[in-house]
């Protein structure tokens, strides 16, 4: 999981970064604090709406109660998923609590295997709550950790601007191919979280790039509403169809997108004067 | 700067009084008031020169003053019979302040000051404000912007966090309070008083800065023309005073405006807040301020005359400080592990003298408080004041 993320945000980066690098130098303003503190307050509700819903899914899962489970799965992983670029500043945590099986040597049977993912596949898989009380227990507890840490933590400004960018390449990496949630095929859950996430990242700074560069605003703002609308045609109920219900033109179109919303999201840093 | 932070507290002010005076006999009364007119006098010579500003009954002497920009004393005399504050504004933000001068006697404060137009306060709060000129140096031209700007981002918008999270809670205590004293219900609104207080300590830092807000928000009756009767004497001392004070015979009718005024106040203070620009240096320099202000005017008299809570406010002073030392600590310690070691000691010193104050039923009474302890946090206040004077050097920002 790791390393297919770092390889597509390295070619990237190289990709678009370097045409960058040979314009005028540009220095950080000041004008990002007040982004960067908004942002700060959006992730902290974020992690307090992951704990509060980690609390219920964990209790259903040990009072057994499977079909209530699997119902707050994904509506539960959401709020990580849109967070992820300060999730993912605690390696330990984002592998406890994020993990895939691919991740490990022996996979599924791997006793490392922990988190949302060990989790959907005891729901799905097995079809079963068995034996998965100390894997709730634990993801709990790493999430809690996890809103710990971030409580008295100044965000830093490049990994929050930079992480718009890796959203949307999580997305094109593993979104798009539905092999995130491959029990459960809640794919689709994930995939608004993300792009909700970056373009939570985008609205802030957006007046910062806007004066300079108002068709590249204009162009990524155009491309997040391609995203959603396309997305908006599997919404069902309080969420989303199964992975398997996207057609294969959605997906063209979708994909399309991101990539295009990854590769301009990768220049933020630098017109920010983050690089 | 360097100079002044190394000095221990109390004798740079008594040595420039002196040096001052001297002058003052030497150039004669004449002479004294063309040059301040002009470009100010100093008193001393170098780094440690301070310009010297009377503050009488009714006034500062000159009230109009004009220094270079850059790092600027001014010994300020108070020649009225009672105690003052005096501060440098720039519109409605405070960019220094000394309280409580007492009558006779002299104090150095120092401000970085860029070129512009600045007020001073003089005094009581109903006195005209001086105005105090402060012109361009090479120097202040070629001041760079720091080159570390942006290890400075995240830390400035924690703060903000901070005072926004803060600030929030602030306001709901106060609606809570506001709407006990509506309903009559005054023991409840005593019960309420000091924990909506708290918030409002935690960024005294930031929330100094607005001097109109704090005027009406946390005024002083001691610094009031009328005291207790004086229209201005409203805000937070005012409910005080009404709660747990003399005012209490009168009930809740008076109180019921003076709520609904400081709701209103706390929610500009917010938008204020937010609409704050602060740049690296202001965090150290406005934690120094509040620590030093602690220390010289706060410990050693009192503020909370009529319910006694200072320790508690003291505490929550204290945390807002922390808020900005746990902020800065990882840059200094970077640069200049020493500076680091010392600032987190004396954080540590300074939590502990208020802890120790705390009993099993929570802190006594401030008139309960002696004058051996009020030295002791007064000392550890003060130690921890010169401390937080040295991060902006020790980070390039001075």
């Amino acid at each position: 999981m790791k390393l297919n993320r770092l390889l597509a945000g390295s070619a990237l980066a190289l990709a678009v970064g370097l045409p960058g690098l040979a314009a005028a130098k540009v220095e950080p303003s000041l004008e990002l604090v007040q982004p960067l503190a908004d942002y700060k307050i959006y992730i902290s509700e974020k992690l307090q709406k992951l704990v509060d819903d980690t609390t219920a899914f964990t209790a259903a899962i040990e009072a057994g109660e499977l079909d209530k489970a699997k119902a707050l799965y994904a509506p539960t992983r959401a709020s990580y998923e849109a967070v992820e670029p300060v999730a993912e500043l605690f390696g330990d945590l984002d592998a406890a609590i994020d993990a895939r099986a691919d991740d490990f040597e022996k996979r599924e049977k791997d006793p490392n295997f922990t988190g949302f993912h060990r989790l959907e596949y005891g729901l799905w898989e097995k079809d079963s709550t068995k034996g998965l009380a100390p894997v709730a227990d634990k993801l709990l507890a790493d999430v809690t950790e996890l809103q710990g840490r971030v409580v008295d933590l100044p965000l830093p400004p490049e990994k929050v601007v930079g992480g718009a960018a890796d959203l949307m390449n999580e997305v094109a990496a593993s979104k798009i191919s539905g092999e995130e949630d491959r029990y459960s095929h809640s794919d689709l859950w994930d995939f608004q979280a993300n792009v909700d996430g970056a373009e939570k990242i985008f609205e802030l700074v957006e007046p910062l790039v806007a004066k300079d560069d108002p068709a590249f605003v204009q162009r990524v703002s155009a491309n997040f509403k391609t995203v959603d609308d396309t997305l908006a045609k599997y919404r069902a109920g309080q969420g989303f169809e199964l992975y398997d219900k996207l057609s294969e033109s959605d997906r063209t179109v979708l994909s399309a997108a991101v990539n295009t919303l990854a590769e301009d999201l990768a220049t933020l840093r630098g017109k920010l004067g983050l690089n | 700067m360097s100079e002044e932070a190394k000095a221990p507290g109390g004798r740079t002010p008594l040595r420039l009084a002196v040096l001052g005076s001297a002058l003052l006999a030497v150039a004669g009364a004449g002479a004294f008031y063309d040059a301040t007119l002009q470009r100010g006098t100093r008193a001393g010579s170098g780094a440690d020169g301070a310009y010297r500003v009377a503050i009488t009954a009714s006034a500062c002497e000159p009230n109009v003053l004009s220094v270079p920009a850059g790092r600027r004393a001014f010994a300020i005399d108070n020649r009225s019979d009672r105690p003052v504050e005096w501060e440098i504004l720039q519109g409605v933000m405070v960019v220094e302040e000394r309280e409580n001068i007492v009558p006779g006697l002299s104090q150095t404060v120092t401000a970085r000051l860029a070129p512009g137009d600045y007020e001073m306060t003089c005094g009581l709060l109903s006195n005209p404000r001086g105005r105090l000129h402060v012109t361009a140096t090479e120097a202040s031209a070629a001041a760079a912007v720091a080159p570390t700007l942006k290890a400075f981002i995240g830390p400035l918008s924690e703060y903000k966090v901070f005072l926004g999270l803060q600030g929030a809670e602030l306001l709901r205590r106060a609606r809570q309070l506001a709407a006990a004293i509506e309903a009559g219900d005054l023991a409840k609104a005593r019960t309420l008083y000091q924990p909506a207080r708290l918030p409002y300590e935690r960024i005294a830092a930031s929330a100094a800065r607005f001097a109109d807000l704090q005027d009406a928000i946390d005024p002083a009756a001691a610094y009031l023309a009328r005291r207790e009767q004086d229209p201005a004497f409203t805000g937070f001392h005012r409910l005080e005073y009404g709660l747990f004070g003399d005012g209490a015979a009168e009930g809740a009718a008076p109180l019921v405006p003076v709520a609904e005024r400081l709701v209103a106040d706390l929610s500009t203070l917010n938008e204020r807040l937010r609409a704050l620009t602060l740049t690296p240096a202001d965090l150290a320099d406005d934690a120094a301020r509040l620590a030093g202000q602690l220390a010289s005017a706060r410990i050693p008299a009192g503020e909370d005359r009529y319910a006694g809570g200072d320790l508690a406010d003291l505490e929550a002073g204290l945390a807002g400080i922390g808020k900005i030392v746990g902020l800065l600590e990882p840059l200094v310690r970077t640069t200049a592990p020493a500076v680091a070691d010392e600032l987190k000691s004396r954080e540590a010193v300074a939590e502990a003298a208020v802890r120790r104050l705390h009993g099993p039923d929570g802190f006594p009474s401030y008139d309960k408080v002696g004058a051996d302890d009020r030295r002791a946090l007064a000392a550890a206040f003060q130690a921890l004041a010169e401390s937080l004077k040295k991060l902006n050097p020790a980070m390039g920002l001075a």
